[in-house]
């Protein structure tokens, strides 16, 4: 086995097998397992919400911020666009937790109920869908205008360009955000226990009220699970979805 | 062959600018034909080519494709009849160089069946092997393979006209060299008209059967290279083709329309004797000698054949002196500097001698 092939390997394997070390280290020490094992419904339940909640606003942050992204570069948005851009940079700056509480204050000032799974939803989907827009606007700004240019000499019309030439080319940057913004809900996500939207939080939350670690490691692992599965999962789509001829190369990959 | 492209009168000037980026364009091109567009920058070369694809659209004036005004046409359908070529090429990163090349033939609705044979057999035009290219991506190729699959991509949809934006203007002088060689040699093939643009005189000459030559957005003449080397129009004119004037002359003409066919042979095998005889025949200081195949073996020097009894074969001196028949002129005239033999010897594909020229037979060419 060359270096290059152990390099690829340990790159990929080492970052595995430290998590699982540490996930059965801190189920030992603080009684995590047995918790887990004796609330064995309960624990399904609360994934089973966790993952709803964690879906349902990946799939609107991705169609919503792919869609209003792609308008952002589309003729006559020129002026709206940086507007757009600016609100989405602040409202990123603001800390979930703020996002959270925002949602309780304000829907039921547009009479909507500020407790439950949607106001949940709400808050975690304004907070998640700004990197998608944002890498969005970006990778179809970031096409070159040669590549642009030829397309239109050669007679594609719009459509074809944004659907066969500018999304294709922008889906790296484009999936970029996404992994973020998946980021993002995942870490999220356990804030909405606190609005009543439900979820793993609700035993982090509990283990930490009580001042039992055994509690919230139950709750907090899974989470970090939950996180990095989405990670991989999405990982596979980008090298499904993304063209081999725009996809960061392996040596690319392996310099980093 | 009919008029392919007419402009005419066609005059651009930009929105909100009184400056005639084009004014008053006319010209004729035959099917087949290659017409070069050059000038300083900013002469209006490019935005008239463009306004033929209506990337921009015309102020005044029309422009008509085989008799068909492009005005009244569908812009999109327009440019799929169209091939177009620019500088930086634009190959399409996410898509395969077939996949790039069978953009065109996919609008154009073509059987699948169609376009592979189409994208096989244009591979094979800009030399790059079908298998070992198709699949492969743009990132993968080098600038001058791009430049080529962008040539190929453009004639694609096998488009009667064809609009190059100084194709190989982002090409090493080396490689671009090779590649309007080559361009030359897929034009003898396909014979499609094409407007091409450059601000490089020498690219023009070579490459063009006409030349347009713009100022400021007015043609200043509109002539073959060869009357715009020698009936310069007027002092613009004759400063952008430049004071080598009649050096440039040379790239029109290839050695074999100006050599003669009766080098100072001699075979390998002729003894020295016979060899000295046809040396006072000639009254050169080199014989050419030929091997049993009737290629070129080398050089005989006088002083060497004086020598008594032996064979040529015992004197012959290998020699670089000699051209390829397609070579222009202008190699032919370095060469001469090159070597001291006084004269170059001509050969084909094969190392046959097909003929001789010296400095006479060129000069005798820029006169006639």
């Amino acid at each position: 086995m060359n270096s290059k092939v152990f390099f690829q390997i340990a790159r990929k394997g080492l970052p595995a097998i430290v998590t699982v070390a540490v996930i059965i280290f801190l189920y030992k020490t603080y009684g995590a397992w047995e918790y887990t094992v004796e609330n064995l419904p309960e624990f399904f339940k609360l994934t089973y919400e966790h993952l709803v909640l964690v879906l349902i606003t990946m799939c609107f942050s991705i169609s919503i911020g792919v869609t209003l992204g792609t308008l952002m570069t589309r003729e006559g948005w020129e002026k709206i666009s940086p507007v757009i851009m600016a609100v989405v940079n602040v409202w990123q700056s603001i800390p979930s937790l703020g996002v959270i509480a925002l949602a309780y204050g304000i829907l039921p000032m547009i009479g909507l109920s500020g407790i439950g799974l949607i106001p949940a939803l709400i808050a975690i989907f304004t907070f998640s869908v700004a990197p998608v827009v944002r890498n969005t606007y970006a990778g179809i700004e970031s096409v070159s205008s040669d590549i642009k240019e030829a397309a239109t000499g050669m007679g594609m019309t719009k459509q074809q360009i944004l659907f066969r030439i500018e999304l294709p080319n922008a889906l790296p940057i484009i999936m970029g955000g996404v992994r973020t913004s998946t980021a993002l809900v995942v870490g999220t996500a356990p804030l909405a226990f606190l609005i009543g939207g439900g979820g793993l939080g609700f035993w982090i939350f509990t283990g930490i009220a009580l001042v039992d670690m055994g509690i919230m490691t139950a709750g907090a692992v899974p989470v970090a699970l939950i996180a990095m599965l989405f990670d991989f999962i999405l990982e596979i789509v980008e090298k499904i979805i993304v063209s081999r001829g725009v996809q960061a190369d392996e040596a690319q990959l392996a310099a980093l | 062959m009919g008029t392919m492209l007419k402009l005419d009168k066609v005059t651009k000037i930009y929105p909100g600018t009184d400056f005639r980026a084009v004014d008053e364009l006319s010209f004729e091109l035959e099917e087949g034909e290659i017409c070069i567009l050059v000038g300083p920058s900013g002469c209006g070369k490019t935005t008239a080519m463009k306004m033929i694809n209506r990337l921009h659209p015309v102020t005044s004036g029309k422009i008509y494709i085989d008799g068909q005004d492009v005005s009244s046409m569908d812009t999109i359908q327009l440019r799929r009849r169209i091939g177009y070529v620019i500088q930086n090429v634009g190959l399409f990163p996410n898509m395969t160089i077939a996949e790039n090349i069978s953009v065109i033939p996919n609008l154009l609705k073509w059987d699948k069946k169609k376009i592979n044979e189409r994208v096989h057999s244009l591979l094979e035009i800009v030399n790059l092997s079908a298998e070992e290219y198709r699949d492969r991506y743009p990132r993968e190729l080098s600038g001058g393979q791009q430049q080529r699959i962008g040539v190929a991509r453009g004639m694609a949809g096998d488009p009667p006209i064809m609009l190059m934006d100084e194709p190989f203007g982002a090409i090493d002088p080396i490689n671009r060299e090779h590649l309007q060689n080559e361009f030359l040699k897929i034009q003898e093939k396909v014979k499609k008209t094409i407007v091409f643009v450059t601000h490089d005189i020498d690219e023009a000459i070579k490459m063009g059967d006409k030349i347009c030559l713009l100022q400021d957005g007015k043609l200043v003449q509109f002539a073959s290279p060869e009357e715009m080397l020698t009936h310069p129009k007027n002092d613009f004119v004759r400063d952008f083709v430049g004071g080598d004037r009649t050096i440039k002359r040379l790239n029109l003409f290839s050695i074999s329309k100006v050599m003669r066919d009766d080098p100072p042979l001699v075979q390998a095998s002729a003894g020295l004797e016979e060899a000295r005889s046809r040396l006072s025949e000639y009254g050169t200081d080199y014989l050419v000698v030929l091997d049993e195949n009737g290629r070129l073996a080398g050089l005989a020097a006088d002083e060497d054949l004086q020598k008594k009894g032996g064979a040529v074969a015992d004197v012959v001196q290998s020699t670089r002196a000699y051209l390829d028949g397609t070579a222009s002129l202008k190699e032919a005239l370095s060469g001469l500097f090159t070597h001291d033999t006084g004269f170059l010897i001509v050969v084909d594909g094969d190392k046959k001698v097909t003929g001789w020229l010296d400095t006479n037979d060129i000069k005798k060419a820029l006169k006639d």
